[in-house]
């Protein structure tokens, strides 16, 4: 092992020893507060060893890694996606009977687990990172095991993936049948040719995609997605939403940078019908809705459909477009499903559209970030999610899919409808007298803060990021 | 900078207002007035000095200039400029807003902090939408003004509140939506200036767009500014918008509101895209006719007195979409005092039913008659600002129907003898809300208040408004007059060349 | 002297104005003194002015005051401007003079009612109106004057306003008038675009110049105005609303429905009259509506139970020989008749309104009866009005007009024989239901008892009205019986560039046979109506009694028809659609669309079944998709 490789696989090696320290901590003494703050220490290490890595960067791992600034921006988000959910889970388990110590364990893992899917350059590598994301998850889900609904979703969770993992690990059986290998650069090279490809090369990459697809919870691999949102502790919520399927995302992306833009007519056509078909129904799931965390389940299912829309586009804005929209996104789901957590109270989790009922008025601060986060996820300005539509148009129209847009916009007025629902429901008069929320704590409080200025700050003075996003990622 | 004051104020204000409201109403509805009032001085301060006569700049096209890079990347930028037009409508919102605020003085009793947070915000928006001459920030505006908008209705508003408000966004931000595909289709396609992509209005100005994605791009401002006119066949939500929403709501829906989506067409629909109205203005022509006599019908059928006044807008913004789309010098001037006269009488209409509402709560004019025995000073008011709407001589909206008549029947006779029967639609139902409402045998005995002082105040302003713009009304066409001459400008020559050529191939 | 012409109008609206926002405050002899003393001033200014301008012509026989510009757009320059010409004088004098004499009657009449002030309000905006109608310098001023004298009308036919029937009255009457009103905005629409200018004179001379006789372009703008002038003046097809206008206070109906405001529609012809000469059709139109309705209205009151009815449509009677005047050419005889007209209508009314007065009410003439010794002075100046309606000869005013008219009706250019028959038949119609009147309400046996009597402020006015009806004739008498023309000379400069038409044609024998003619007639009338109504009553019923006689009497009653037939053509439909789209159908549309996604929504629940080997399922089939996508693309 060079220096080089050592420089360049810091994060993975800093993330490695936090979850090693971590396990000593627990089998010593259990003490909560005490790991949450080794955890979030940890975690601001892999940050500072981002840095670092990225003197030495761009450096693969052949034939299975590349570390690369690309690879290293992703790391960093995922870390910065981890950060809140752990300094939520640490409010959210206190007030929950039973062992809380091993969940930090669990977020480290998953969180290695989708380092390593965005440092991928083999398909080999993306099934040992989605998995050792999912099996995490696994247990993440079904942490609160006093609750039933959590263990169900953790083994509704198990058992699905595990059905995807085998549709996927089929797929790159057949992939690595046709080709003898499986490196993306190969895949790619492969299918670069069209359409006249052999059936088993094709048969193997549309089921490679059913494995992206439950990740990404599109249609139609989505069903799982409301009853696990709602049954997993918010905070593993918010981290399903955002780092897992932030990774996933940029094992797309990092495979349309390699040259899945030429990608086959069929699979372009198989993708946006999938991707009209996600915003319809997670739209039209979402309309009625009376569980927020359902709501907000299906709103992420839309809102993967509207970001294939900047892939299907291709043009000079698609990846910028897919880079800003996810960020955007992942602010404000990890705001989102944050308010849901700092509001649960000793005896579960507050998910009835109906006792948010007046929330503004009685807890102004969690109301109001709920409401940014809401107006966001609906795009309206002064947020990020509007410059995020904004810029997934432009990429439409830059790509001239003008149908796909029309559908966009379509879904983003049925999207409005709900959303708009919660807001107002916020606001509405309260009947009832005495709140049942439990009261903001100071960590939580800073989270969400924190959240509702990036989410604010990314909406009003979009500039700087994006002169980044195009100087390091295009 | 002064522009950027003059939206940046009633934010604010707003958040003053809202911080405020908590602990002292009476305070909070001062703040927003004082607010507000400052506002207002800096406009008139800049309408005395630029249309005073003595700091006419001459041939430049705005007034004042200002502009901050935003969003370099896309070549977006805070650019705010003023000519006439910006200004007229201007000092209509502020005049309106300060009425707003006098209106709800006692109608609104709760969470009056969070109310004037709103309408402020609100208003702030609408004068960005006057104001920004980049199209991104237009937009911005544009969407800005919505939320706010939709709480208004949503929380302050009638019995049916929610589901009006829930039409109103959803009609506004949809179309919206398809102006900002508009917008940036228009941005991307547009050869611009040679530096890279631009939102700047200037630049699109200087080189207006032709062709068959011109047409397309031109539908979705269209669809856009057509729904918030609105226009038939966008209008449902405003009926609904109009009638739940509360007193202030609905001055500022029908007052300005509507009006950004007029002024968004002489703005930017006109000039930008030459050819494609050429081709389009019968089909809008023809839409702005049936409008006029499809709401009046609408508004004849109506037991709610608000939402019949909420129809009457809608046939009101007909005579705008017809004029806009006739194009002529006459029609355009026409449009700009009806979109002012439009703002005042439908304000005032608002207010009165408002006012009466907060009396003998109801609306429905089945449970009304004889009022003017019991309220004879609301009979006054109403008979007066009834016939300011159906277009009676010495008032504005006589004036403005009338040039805008003229200005389309150069181009289009048949057309502008159908939407003249709006006239007498307009007797008809105006006349109808007087005589179910204030004529007749009275249905109970109950003894109300008439107007107070400050509502006799209000309504005074509203109607001297009126008389000014019905007698004298050359201020104001003189204000906007350069601002519609390079309008026709740049919307005829392309158009004469476009002549000329199918003239040769004939 | 002449500067003041700006003046005139604006004392009746200061009056208007105090009235308005002190009115509920200032006692009622205030009241009084500011209502009808408004119109006092503006009349005895009026007079000054009168005197200035026939003692010392301005140059053009007109006088022209600019007070500011309007509106300017382009080459369109509209502005606010009186004009004062002969017709504009006349028009004026009557207005402010006729006009102040109702005035003062009204505030007796109007004594006890408990809306003093808004009865004024509206009296004095209305000769506001009218006076700026009729000193107008265009027609887009001259509008402001025509929809504001309708808003008046409205206002005060409506006036009390707890009866429904009243208020439909009203609303009638606006509506129907803007009907007109509309047409007549299309007119002007056509002559801005086609002449660039609604400045009267300047109109008439682009007419002249740019358009020249027969062409089709001035027939179209006559025929617009016109429709204009028949809704205002009551004429065929418009004429409907009048005689339900009587649900106003006399004294309105006096000024608004006789005097002034119905003779807008003759005044906008004489005004313009230089485009109707232009085209010979537009002419026979106007003869042919004046005299269609002059017929029509005369059958009308023949039937009439209501005295104000009667009178209502004698109006709309009398205001088609002006059409009929308007038609030939005649244009001072228009304005001759015109002008005893509204001296002696108003007078019928005044009087008529003395006797409802003092009968409580009662405007049933089978009711009254008898009153000629009760109600004397109301009596004798009821009968010259009467006299001057039916044109009694020789010694009343309505004689001399009327006559000059039917003869103009077939000895000018436009006229023929047909139209002096309908207009001499409509004589005999005239006198034979006027003395129906008479005979009915003043002769007989009483059957109603006389309340109080009238005072001072009420016969006063009476007495000058019957004075003016009487001698306002002999100003202008035909060139057999003393050939003063002082009115037609005085009108001459008002019309110089039109000829006078009706004294050139034919040769001054023939004219004496007509005036006998006419004279035969109207006293024939008064003969049938002797007969019939004092006489032998039982006659009349048992005629009208028979199966076409009943039939007859029912149709001409309701007015020919006209207001069933149009209920059912224009009203019932419009009242059936907007009820029918009521909730919008396009609405529906929009509320389908959400209906649907709601729908959708419930349908796509379904799918939500919580069920693992469901979801796996769905892996499965969208497996199989996304292969056959990719397969068989």
């Amino acid at each position: 092992m060079t220096s080089t490789d050592f420089l360049s696989l810091l994060p993975f090696i800093v993330l490695s020893v936090l979850i090693l320290a971590l396990m000593g901590e627990i089998s010593y003494r259990r003490d909560h507060a005490l790991v949450a703050w080794t955890t979030l220490g940890g975690f601001l290490a892999t940050l500072v060893s981002v840095l670092v890595a990225s003197q030495a960067s761009p450096h693969t791992q052949e034939p299975l890694l590349v570390v690369d600034g690309f690879g290293l921006f992703f790391i960093a988000l995922l870390v910065l996606a981890s950060l809140p959910v752990a300094a939520l889970a640490k409010d959210y388990l206190e007030k929950r009977p039973g062992y809380r110590e091993e969940f930090y364990m669990l977020l480290c893992t998953a969180t290695l687990g989708g380092m390593i899917l965005v440092s991928a350059i083999h398909f080999a590598t993306v099934f040992i990172g989605l998995e050792l994301l999912t099996l995490s998850l696994f247990g993440m889900i079904a942490y609160t095991r006093t609750s039933g609904r959590s263990i169900e979703a953790g083994i509704k969770y198990l058992v699905l993936a595990a059905i995807s993992s085998s549709f996927l690990i089929f797929g790159l059986a057949l992939i690595y049948f046709e080709l003898g290998g499986m490196g993306f650069a190969e895949v790619l090279e492969a299918v670069k040719g069209g359409d006249h490809r052999e059936t088993v090369l094709l048969a193997g990459l549309a089921l490679t995609l059913v494995g992206a697809g439950f990740k990404l919870a599109l249609v139609p691999f989505h069903m799982w997605t409301p009853d696990i949102y709602e049954g997993a502790p918010a905070p593993v919520t918010a981290y399903i939403a955002t780092a897992s399927k932030g990774a996933m995302t940029a094992v797309l992306l990092r495979l349309y940078l390699m040259g899945g833009k030429e990608m086959p007519t069929g699979l372009w056509i198989a993708l946006a019908l999938i991707a009209v078909a996600s915003m319809f129904a997670g739209n039209l799931l979402a309309l009625l809705q009376e569980n927020i965390k359902r709501i907000l389940a299906y709103s992420s299912i839309s809102h993967l459909g509207y970001l294939l829309v900047a892939f299907l586009a291709g043009g000079t804005y698609a990846v910028e477009a897919v880079v800003y929209y996810l960020v955007a996104y992942m602010a404000t789901s990890l705001g989102a499903f944050g308010v849901v957590s700092v509001l649960a109270n000793k005896s579960g989790e507050i998910e009835e559209l109906d006792d948010y009922r007046g929330l503004g008025w009685r807890h102004p601060f969690q109301g109001g970030v709920l409401t940014a986060m809401l107006l966001s996820l609906a795009g309206i300005p002064l947020t990020a999610g509007f410059v995020g539509k904004f810029y997934l148009v432009a990429a439409g129209v830059d790509g001239s899919t003008w149908w796909l847009l029309f559908f966009l916009v379509l879904n983003s007025a049925i999207g409005l409808y709900y959303y708009l629902r919660v807001v107002a429901t916020l606001y509405d008069v309260n009947q009832k007298e005495e709140s049942t929320f439990s009261p903001l704590a100071l960590s939580g409080g800073v989270v969400l803060a924190i959240l509702t200025l990036v989410v604010i700050g990314f909406g009003v003075l979009p500039g700087p990021f994006i002169a980044w996003i195009r100087d390091h990622l295009t | 900078m002064t522009l950027v004051l003059l939206v940046f104020i009633p934010l604010a204000g707003g958040l003053i207002a809202g911080w405020m409201g908590g602990k002292d109403s009476t305070a909070c509805r001062w703040i927003s007035l004082g607010a507000l009032g400052l506002d207002a001085l800096l406009a008139l301060g800049l309408a005395f000095h630029y249309l005073g006569g003595s700091g006419n700049p001459g041939d430049s096209r705005w007034f004042i200039e200002w502009s901050q890079p935003w969003i370099p990347q896309f070549g977006i930028s805070f650019h705010f400029a003023m000519d006439g037009l910006s200004l007229v409508m201007v000092l209509l919102t502020l005049f309106l807003g300060l009425i707003g605020v006098g209106a709800s003085w006692t109608e609104i009793q709760e969470r009056v902090g969070f109310f004037h947070f709103n309408f402020l915000w609100i208003l702030s928006g609408v004068l960005g939408v006057f104001l920004a001459m980049d199209l991104f920030l237009f937009f911005f505006f544009w969407e800005v003004m919505l939320v706010p908008m939709y709480l208004l209705i949503r929380i302050w508003g009638h019995e049916n509140r929610r589901y009006a408000a829930v039409k109103f966004f959803l009609f506004t931000q949809a179309s919206g939506l398809l102006m900002l595909i508009s917008i940036v289709a228009l941005a991307l396609l547009h050869p611009g200036n040679g530096q890279g992509v631009t939102f700047d209005y200037n630049v699109f100005l200087q080189n207006p767009l032709h062709g068959p994605a011109a047409k397309w791009i031109m539908l979705g401002f269209f669809v856009a500014f057509a729904t918030k006119l609105p226009a038939f066949p966008f209008h449902p939500w405003l009926a609904d918008a109009h009638t739940e929403a509360p007193t202030a709501g609905s001055i500022i829906l029908a007052g300005i509101l509507l009006k950004t989506g007029a002024y968004g067409m002489l703005r930017f629909i006109l000039p930008l895209f030459p050819t494609a109205v050429h081709e389009f203005s019968t089909t809008a022509m023809i839409l702005g006719v049936i409008g006029i006599l499809y709401a009046a019908i609408l508004a004849f059928a109506q037991d709610d007195m608000k939402r019949l006044v909420a129809y009457t807008s809608v046939s009101h913004m007909g005579f705008v979409l017809l004029g806009i789309f006739a194009g002529t010098d006459f029609a355009l001037k026409g449009v700009v005092i009806q979109m002012i006269c439009h703002g005042l009488s439908a304000g005032a209409q608002f207010m009165l039913v408002g006012a009466l509402y907060e009396r003998i709560h109801t609306r429905d004019m089945r449970k009304m008659g004889g009022l003017w025995d019991a309220i004879p000073g609301f009979g006054v008011a109403t008979m007066f600002f009834a016939m300011a709407s159906l277009g009676l001589p010495g008032l504005g909206n006589f004036v403005a129907e009338f040039m805008i008549l003229v200005g389309s029947f150069q181009v289009a006779p048949k057309l502008t003898i159908l939407a003249t029967l709006g006239l007498i639609a307009a007797t008809l139902y105006s006349l109808r809300l007087i005589r179910r409402a204030f004529h007749g045998p009275r249905q109970d005995e109950k003894a109300y208040p008439d107007l107070t002082l400050r509502e006799r105040a209000l309504n005074g302003a509203f109607a001297l408004g009126l008389i000014w713009l019905g007698v004298y009304p050359q201020p104001a066409i003189n204000a906007v007059t350069p601002t519609l001459k390079s309008i026709q400008s740049s919307a005829a020559t392309p158009m004469a060349e476009h002549n000329a050529i199918s003239g040769e191939s004939q | 002297m002449l500067n003041l012409l700006w003046t005139i109008p604006v004392f009746p609206f200061l009056g208007f104005l105090i009235l308005l926002f002190f009115g509920e405050r200032l006692p009622r002899k205030i009241l009084a003194l500011v209502g009808a003393g408004s119109v006092g001033v503006s009349a005895a200014v009026t007079s000054l002015v009168a005197y200035a301008f026939i003692t010392n012509p301005p140059e053009g026989h007109a006088f022209h005051q600019v007070l500011w510009t309007w509106i300017s757009v382009g080459d369109f320059h509209p502005q606010i401007a009186f004009y004062l010409d002969a017709l504009a004088l006349v028009m004026a004098g009557v207005v402010t003079g006729v006009g102040f004499l109702i005035h003062v009657y009204s505030i007796e009449y109007m004594g006890t009612d408990k809306d003093f002030a808004r009865f004024f309000a509206c009296m004095n905006l209305f000769v506001f109106a009218m006076l700026v109608l009729v000193l107008a310098d265009n027609l887009l001023l001259l509008y402001i004057g025509w929809e504001g004298v309708g808003l008046c009308s409205y206002l005060l036919i409506g006036f009390w306003y707890r009866e429904p029937a009243n208020c439909t009255a009203a609303q009638k009457a606006f509506i129907v008038t803007r009907v007109g009103d509309t047409v007549m905005a299309i007119g002007f629409f056509l002559l801005v675009v086609q002449l660039g200018t609604l400045d009267v004179q300047g109109l008439m001379e682009r007419a002249q110049s740019e358009w020249g006789p027969a062409s089709g372009m001035a027939t179209l703008a006559a025929l617009l105005l016109l429709g204009g002038a028949v809704g205002k003046s009551g004429q065929l097809p418009l004429q409907t609303w009048l005689p339900d206008a009587m649900a106003g206070p006399t004294p309105v109906s006096a000024l608004i429905h006789a005097a002034t405001m119905v003779t807008a529609g003759v005044y906008l012809i004489a005004r313009t009259h230089v485009l109707f000469e232009l085209s010979s059709t537009a002419m026979m139109a106007v003869a042919v509506v004046g005299c269609l309705t002059l017929l029509l209205a005369g059958f009308s009151a023949l039937v009439q139970t209501d005295i104000k009815r009667v009178l209502a449509y004698s109006t709309i009677s009398q205001i088609g020989y002006m059409f009929l005047a308007l038609g030939v050419g005649a244009w001072s005889a228009a304005m001759f008749h015109f002008m005893t007209h509204a001296f002696f209508k108003a007078l019928l009314f005044l009087a008529a309104g003395g006797v409802i007065h003092a009968l409580h009410d009662e405007q049933n003439m089978f009711k009254m009866g008898g009153l000629w010794k009760q109600l004397p002075v109301v009596f004798w100046t009821f009968l010259i009005g009467s006299a001057a309606l039916a044109g009694i000869p020789l010694i009343d005013a309505g004689f001399y007009s009327k006559d000059a008219i039917l003869w103009a009706a077939y000895s000018s250019e436009h006229g023929s024989f047909l139209l002096w028959l309908g207009a001499w038949i409509g004589a005999i119609m005239t006198s034979i239901y006027t003395f129906r009147m008479v005979f009915i309400s003043f002769f007989g046996e009483a059957k109603n008892h006389v309340h109080h009597k009238p005072g001072l402020t009420i016969l006063i006015p009476l007495i000058i009205l019957a004075a003016l009806s009487l001698v306002a004739g002999f100003i202008e008498l035909p060139h057999n019986m003393g050939h003063i023309q002082m009115f037609s000379h005085f009108m001459g400069t008002a019309f110089e560039s039109a000829g006078e038409h009706a004294q050139t044609m034919a040769e001054p024998g023939g004219e004496a046979m007509f005036q006998i003619l006419a004279g035969v007639g109207s006293l024939a009338g008064v003969l049938i109506a002797w007969w019939f109504f004092l006489k032998n009553p039982a006659s009349a019923d048992s005629l009208a009694s028979t199966p076409t006689g009943s039939r007859l009497h029912h149709f001409w009653k309701s007015g020919w028809g006209f207001d069933a037939f149009y209920d059912k053509v224009f009203v019932q439909p419009f009242r059936w659609i907007s009820e029918v789209n009521k909730a919008d159908i396009v609405d529906g549309f929009y509320s389908a669309i959400a209906g649907a996604t709601q729908l959708t929504h419930s349908v796509l629940s379904l799918t939500q079944t919580g069920r693992v080997r469901w979801y796996a399922a769905w892996v499965t089939v969208g497996s199989v998709m996304i292969l056959g996508a990719l397969l068989f693309k």
